[in-house]
């Protein structure tokens, strides 16, 4: 595909946009106002001036990136709309935030490439576990920069200063940079990783030593799970861990070690943690406790139900009836409004994005790219995994955003940075 | 607005998501699916040794054919009290290095898999000894 015509495909994402809000707004009675061109001028800002940034700095990057996520961000963006105009304004204005911090990235790089990300992976391991640990300072002391809890989950910081508030998810961006520590650490020592050593049994197990990394990650991703008390998150961290050491080393052992110490600490995780038993209960049996726990999972199969093949129409059903619509459930407001025909076509995409971001990894010579690409494109599948899965009552909920779709400024941010690192991956591959 | 133009639009919306997907899809099946996919399967030229406690970093070069082992008389001697006395042999075939192990004690591994029959070295290809761990280069 030429950047011509990914950039009339990206024209053409933004007419789906603003065809998807100017159908809320006939669904509603409310006729078309300025927020259908508004919708349209932004969406065209925002991968326009990706597009550009990339034509400029990155030309030789991928052209199927931009309007994979493009697609997604319409659909999200109509959806998040539908259930909530407040929320979609701020949204608009996350989309231009997560753009800017995009081509800054891309503009950050034009010369030196990914090369500071593979030198300096120390401050990346130590900017990414402090991330990881910043939604732990206190809620309550007088320093502008606050701890947050919000659905039980600490994992936002708050930014206070007079008027004006800020929340973020730092663990958001944690996980690209430990991705980018991960793939240059272990490019450096992937020879002496694969390598064997100690007997045990008619096994032989890679020296302890070189098990530390391992097991950094397992501790890193269990304070998540114990202190912040989140369950999506720390799954995350811990299966890109695995992941990327599987990529790096090609040895099955990681993967069957990584599955018995996750299902070990899932296991220790439902003894402790009330939380956690009540998303394993609402998981089982969400009707057993209704009006409670399960209310939200069973909204959300009523949802996917009333939906049926072709959904209720944009703006005609009620997805606004399930909690948390617009950013952990948005799949099932796609799954009632667009039906069973918008739910595969939305999955299809993702499977697209994800396909697309291992065809770099598979094309990249140089193992840090090759590492970095299949990192970030398998967490970026894993998370959508999870949430759509959780959402459709397939495995328990953890919650996390459906990537481009979710409202949320933390998560809109590292997608689009996550995009711009794909898209110099590929770039300097083929330059 | 009539309920069956709300409807209709609905379809055209599903549909035009449905086309744009399919125009992506058609460009990255052709991307994905076929061309060649770089391997790192490039014929090795020398073998260095990159982890040993007196041998590291020593370089071997293997013209015709070369025999490692502990023994004095090997080729090239591996001080590595798990090697056998004659443990390995590294032929130059065909522009590359093949590797046969000579029915060592202990085995060669090469990228953590024991050797059997004879194998073909490929660059960034990881030899293991005992303890001593050398890279095809």
């Amino acid at each position: 595909m030429t950047r011509n015509a990914e950039a009339a495909l990206l024209v053409g994402a933004a007419s789906v946009a603003a065809f998807g809000v100017a159908l809320v707004n006939l669904a509603r009675g409310d006729g078309l106002d300025a927020q259908v061109a508004l919708t349209f001028v932004v969406m065209i800002a925002s991968f326009g001036g990706l597009h550009l940034a990339i034509r400029q700095w990155s030309p030789e990057a991928s052209t199927y990136l931009l309007p994979l996520a493009a697609i997604l961000t319409a659909i999200g963006f109509v959806e998040v709309y539908r259930l909530d105009r407040g929320l979609a304004s701020l949204q608009r204005w996350w989309l231009l935030i997560a753009t800017a911090l995009a081509v800054s990235l891309l503009l950050a790089m034009r010369r030196t490439g990914l090369a500071p990300l593979r030198r300096y992976r120390y401050v990346f391991l130590l900017s990414g576990l402090l991330l990881l640990l910043l939604p732990l300072l206190p809620t309550d002391w007088s320093f502008p920069l606050r701890g947050f809890e919000q659905n039980g989950s600490r994992l936002w910081i708050r930014f206070q200063a007079g008027p004006l508030r800020l929340q973020f998810q730092p663990g958001e961006i944690a996980k690209l940079v430990l991705a980018a520590f991960l793939a240059s650490y272990l490019s450096e020592r992937q020879a002496v990783l694969g390598v064997q050593t100690r007997p045990l049994g008619r096994y032989r197990l890679p020296e302890l030593r070189q098990l530390a990394p391992l097991v950094i990650a397992w501790a890193a991703s269990f304070v998540v799970l114990i202190y912040q008390r989140d369950l999506g998150a720390s799954l995350l961290l811990f299966a890109l861990f695995i992941a990327m050491l599987y990529a790096a080393t090609g040895r099955g052992i990681y993967l069957t070690t990584g599955g018995l110490l996750f299902g070990a600490g899932g296991v220790a995780a439902w003894l402790s943690f009330p939380h956690v038993q009540r998303r394993v209960s609402a998981w089982l049996d969400p009707f057993g406790d209704y009006a409670d726990t399960g209310y939200q999972i069973a909204q959300s199969l009523f949802a996917f139900g009333s939906g049926s093949l072709s959904g209720s129409g944009l703006g005609l059903g009620a997805p606004d009836r399930i909690p948390n619509a617009a950013t952990d459930f948005i799949f099932a407001a796609v799954g009632e409004e667009l039906g069973l025909a918008g739910s595969v076509a939305v999955i299809a995409t993702f499977a697209l994005l994800v396909a697309v971001g291992f065809g770099i990894s598979l094309r990249s010579r140089d193992t840090f790219r090759k590492l970095l690409a299949g990192g970030l494109a398998f967490v970026l599948g894993l998370q959508t995994f999870l949430i759509i899965a959780g959402v459709m009552r397939l495995l328990p909920l953890t919650g996390i955003t459906l990537p481009f779709m979710s409202y949320g400024g933390s998560s809109l941010v590292a997608n689009f940075l996550l995009l711009a690192l794909l898209a110099r991956i590929s770039h300097e591959e083929r330059a | 607005m009539p309920a069956l133009l709300l409807t209709l639009l609905k379809f055209i919306f599903v549909a035009f998501v449905y086309l744009f997907v399919w125009q992506v899809a058609r460009a990255v099946g052709s991307h994905v699916g076929t061309g060649e996919i770089t391997r790192r399967s490039k014929p090795g030229n020398q073998v260095v040794i990159i982890k040993s406690e007196t041998q590291a970093g020593q370089n071997i070069a293997v013209r015709d054919a070369v025999v490692l082992g502990r023994s004095a008389e090997a080729d090239i001697v591996l001080e590595d009290p798990y090697a056998s006395e004659f443990h390995m042999r590294l032929v130059r075939q065909d522009g590359g290095i093949v590797l046969h192990d000579l029915g060592s004690t202990n085995g060669t591994y090469v990228n953590g898999r024991r050797v059997g029959s004879p194998i073909t070295l490929s660059q960034g290809d990881a030899i293991q000894v005992g303890k001593t761990i050398m890279e095809v280069r």
